[in-house]
């Protein structure tokens, strides 16, 4: 059986078909929601994982920062006793 | 041993997150109900089951400590405690934000925000004890965090005693295979994460012991001890 012909792409754009002005208008707009939902979502999602890892730097950043004090304390302790 | 743990655990996480978020992003299913905000879920639990977790071993640590004056015991408390405050304000923080996509309101006082509040408040209290209590505040302290430990189950249960907007207990058994599948490589990276700087945290605690313990032993010997940097020192047992 020999296979359907396709209809190559067209580069022109084409006049929507079969549909009438309320129902283009209802489809715009509930595609219009859904994306407003999806973008609504995605800024909700990269708030919450910046503020994770966020904190986590943070207290790393901390962490690092004792033990660099920590580092400069054992060297004066270890000056002192060599002395 | 001490210092390449952490760095192994840290090194593991990094090579996990990038796994983790193309799993959750690109291969997880979108929720029907919730839309694609749900994937809040896949680092908002796991750092939740963190946050109580911490906070038990925070508990009986502190309990360790009362019982047999553990210095160990001590050093693991406080930096559990810490780690509570980090993951339970990361908690606290995504939930509200989830919430709003959802619920439509942030925060609506159910008993599992509450408690969480709670025992976000009992271990800010603790951590404000060990770093500016008088001497012998320690204990009080560790009674302290045994309270903040109790109020976990009460966060897990908080579902199923009151009625609540938070979805219950049932909701990470009945997901589908394909979001365990994102869930498991988040709450690894996010487990490795906090126990490498638990560990870090612990090993400059004991320092910090044993740096105390040192200079004593220095000034028995007649030098004296400089002014210490600036910043908070954490009470200690025999402070």
């Amino acid at each position: 059986m020999a296979a359907p012909a396709q209809t190559p792409p067209s580069d022109e754009y084409e006049p929507v078909k079969n549909l009438d002005q309320q129902t283009i208008a209802c489809v715009r707009a509930c595609e219009s929601e859904a994306a407003a939902k999806t973008a609504s979502d995605y800024e909700h999602i990269v708030w919450a994982y910046g503020v994770i890892w966020s904190l986590f730097a943070i207290y790393g950043v901390m962490l690092w920062r004792r033990g660099s004090r920590q580092a400069i304390e054992v060297a004066d302790l270890q000056r002192r006793l060599s002395t | 041993m001490k210092k390449i743990l952490p760095i192994a655990f840290l090194g593991a996480a990094a090579l996990i997150f990038p796994v983790s978020v193309k799993t959750i992003f690109l291969d997880t299913p979108i929720e029907n109900q919730m839309g694609t905000v749900q994937k809040i879920f896949y680092f908002h639990v796991p750092l939740a089951w963190i946050m109580m977790l911490l906070a038990v071993v925070c508990g009986v640590a502190a309990g360790i400590q009362l019982r047999r004056d553990s210095k160990r015991a001590e050093a693991v408390s406080i930096a559990a405690a810490e780690l509570v405050l980090v993951t339970g304000l990361g908690v606290l923080i995504t939930g509200p934000i989830w919430g709003h996509a959802t619920w439509g309101k942030a925060w609506t006082w159910d008993a599992r925000q509450v408690s969480t509040g709670l025992l976000w408040l009992i271990f800010a209290a603790y951590v404000l004890v060990r770093h500016y209590g008088a001497a012998g505040s320690e204990r009080l302290a560790a009674a302290l965090a045994i309270f903040g430990a109790i109020d976990v189950p009460v966060i897990y249960y908080a579902v199923k005693i009151w009625k609540t907007t938070h979805p219950s207990n049932d909701v990470a058994g009945s997901l589908p295979a394909s979001m365990w599948a994102a869930l498991w490589p988040a709450l690894i990276a996010l487990l490795l994460t906090s126990m490498a700087l638990l560990l870090i945290r612990v090993q400059q605690e004991l320092t910090d012991v044993t740096l105390d313990e040192a200079w004593v032993d220095l000034d028995d010997a007649g030098a004296t001890k400089p002014n210490p940097a600036p910043g908070p020192t954490p009470a200690t047992g025999d402070a």
